[in-house]
């Protein structure tokens, strides 16, 4: 390995830190106050404690730890951190940074490699860092008879189709972006977008490998989005709704897996032909037509098309999770907040601390997203494992098994479920 | 707010429409086909029936469009469409969606939908389901005797023989 910076000194080093803290502390101070304050003056502000928060008050009660979490709770309850942060984008391509690099690494130990090892000391763990730095400061390049438009819209499209998908999934009671009344259908609705994308983008390359790419993943998605919409009402059917925290709700005592397994099967693995994972990444066989639908992206927009891969993932299985494993329910494991915090505050030696405004998130709440995040990668794990086993197959052997075998097995499902419901069993008015 | 809504979906339908018709590239063209579609599923979310533009998007964007994309870019276009520039067939056309539009926005402007009160709720779109498994079941039956025709006999004619080479035979 050779020396990163070989004149390094860190006197130097220590002198530059110092300097940027200046300069970030005077422009803070003159520019960056007083545009918050002029930005806090058009918002509209909650009332916190009885009391009107005035922009005043909020620079003032940000200052200070043991009064800001008012507004940090007050904060949390807006769409914009619902939207950016928890349940929604932020969240979503944390767990889709830590798919890629579990996947690299898991798929690696499974063929006896090491994988990413060099970044970052530690079993590579600053590697996806490196990578997307990569990605950034890398050129975009277009090809020169591409449909400019097109060619970069497909990327950004990807990734909102995919965070649009996101904020359906539901994570804990009441924390979900878009809690909709006909959440399944949104869903439908909007996986039908993807297929679109991908051959337009493949189109707009006007080159050969994309557009055979695009045409072979337009195939796979349109022919098991059948199956999968298919599949799926078995649970429609047994809960009677189609909001997803219902559904989810609905599962309190047992996931819908234990009666519908064939549906929950079927739903499996249509998700890895939507998801173009093997054995079904004919769109992306790289040891045929290069990289598929991907091949002409470069630096960053294939960064983009990367992370609505992984965004899709991530939802994918929360729909998988929500709808077939219980969403959120779970034994309570998380422990209940210290009451004497609450009431006498935190002491560190002669200094007592009172903290209002705690605790931040109800039990229920970090209890439901602990349990929602372990089944979602535990089932993220089982998207990723057949990369390591199987091959690819034929492209006339995947839509023989979509058109055939997976359509009559989800009708098989929605039988069980009808006979279910008309037995009286379950659904409404059912003995469970 | 919903006047705003409205105006803005109503530009972006009836623009798009214009545009499906008169580009000329075949694939934008059908992109703004989608957008009007989108549109229109914008409509039905203004009207209060999410399940309608949800539906609408699934099928009308997801699939219909789909297909005329996959058509669109696999066929040669002079194939399928021959240029015929004619003015007047372009006046004629417009003169002739004037008198449609008239005519149907007088009749449904008698239909007696002024006299709908808008401060009702929503219909909820369970009742519409078991209207459709009470009531209008011999409806539903046809709808779905028609649909399965229709797709077997799609099937029918999409069928071929496979020629027996070892490769397809699994």
């Amino acid at each position: 390995m050779s020396v990163i910076a070989p004149n390094f000194k860190l006197s130097e080093f220590i002198k530059s830190i110092l300097d940027n803290l200046f300069w970030i502390l005077l422009i803070m101070a003159l520019i960056g106050f007083p545009a918050i304050q002029l930005v806090l003056f058009f918002i509209e502000m909650p009332v916190i404690n009885g009391e009107l928060l005035t922009p005043f008050l909020a620079l003032t009660w940000l200052i200070d730890p043991s009064r800001s979490l008012p507004i940090i709770k007050a904060f949390m309850t807006t769409d914009l951190f619902r939207v950016a942060a928890f349940p929604g984008f932020g969240f979503a391509a944390l767990i889709a940074a830590g798919t890629i690099f579990v996947e690299r690494k898991m798929l690696a130990k499974l063929q006896l490699r090491v994988g990413p090892f060099y970044c970052g000391k530690i079993e590579g763990i600053l590697q996806l860092m490196g990578d997307g730095l990569k990605l950034i400061s890398k050129e975009i390049i277009i090809p020169a008879k591409a449909d400019k438009p097109l060619f970069w819209a497909a990327p950004v499209l990807f990734v909102a189709t995919a965070a649009a998908f996101v904020a359906l999934i539901p994570v804990a009671p009441g924390w979900v972006v878009a809690d909709v009344d006909v959440g399944l259908l949104a869903v439908f609705a909007v996986i039908g977008f993807f297929p679109i994308i991908t051959i337009l983008s493949a189109w707009s390359a006007n080159s050969k490998f994309p557009f055979i790419g695009g045409i072979r993943a337009l195939y796979q998605m349109v022919s098991f989005e059948i199956p999968l919409i298919l599949s799926l009402l078995g649970v429609v059917i047994l809960t009677g709704t189609l909001n997803l925290s219902e559904i989810a709700a609905s599962q309190s005592s047992f996931p819908w897996i234990i009666f519908l397994p064939i549906g929950a099967i079927v739903f499996f693995i249509t998700m890895l032909a939507e998801l173009e994972r093997i054995p079904f990444d004919l769109p992306e066989a790289e040891s045929e037509i290069v990289a598929g639908w991907l091949t002409e992206f470069s630096g960053m927009m294939y960064g983009l098309v990367q992370l609505g891969t992984y965004l899709k993932l991530y939802a994918f299985a929360g729909l998988f999770v929500v709808l077939f494993l219980g969403g959120w329910s779970g034994p309570m494991i998380w422990p209940p907040f210290p009451e004497e915090i609450i009431t006498e505050g935190i002491e560190l030696g002669p200094v007592t601390a009172q903290f209002p405004g705690l605790p931040v998130f109800s039990q229920e709440m970090l209890n439901g997203t602990v349990w929602f995040v372990l089944k979602t990668v535990g089932v993220i794990f089982f998207i990723l494992l057949p990369r390591g086993v199987f091959p690819r197959i034929r492209v006339d052997m995947l839509l023989d098994l979509g058109w055939k075998k997976l359509i009559g097995l989800a009708f098989v499902n929605i039988f069980i479920a009808l006979g279910l419901l008309y037995a009286g069993i379950l659904g409404p008015g059912g003995i469970f | 707010m919903a006047d705003a809504a409205f105006l803005a979906l109503s530009v972006i339908t009836i623009g798009s429409a214009i545009a499906a018709l008169e580009l000329r590239s075949l694939v934008y063209g059908s992109i703004a086909l989608m957008g009007t579609l989108g549109g229109i599923a914008g409509f039905f979310l203004l009207l209060d029936s999410p399940f309608v533009a949800m539906f609408q998007l699934a099928v009308y964007v997801g699939s219909i469009a789909v297909l005329i994309l996959f058509t669109v870019m696999l066929v040669k276009r002079e194939l399928i469409f021959k240029k015929i520039e004619d003015k007047r067939r372009k006046f004629v056309g417009i003169a002739l969606m004037l008198v449609m539009m008239v005519a149907l926005g007088a009749v449904i402007l008698d239909s007696g939908i002024k006299q709908i009160t808008t401060d009702e709720p929503a219909v909820d779109f369970r009742e519409i389901g078991e209207d459709f498994l009470t009531y209008y079941w011999p409806a539903l039956i046809l709808m779905g005797l028609i649909l399965s025709g229709a797709v077997t006999g799609a099937l029918v004619l999409a069928r071929r023989v496979d020629e027996e080479n070892g490769q397809r035979v699994n």
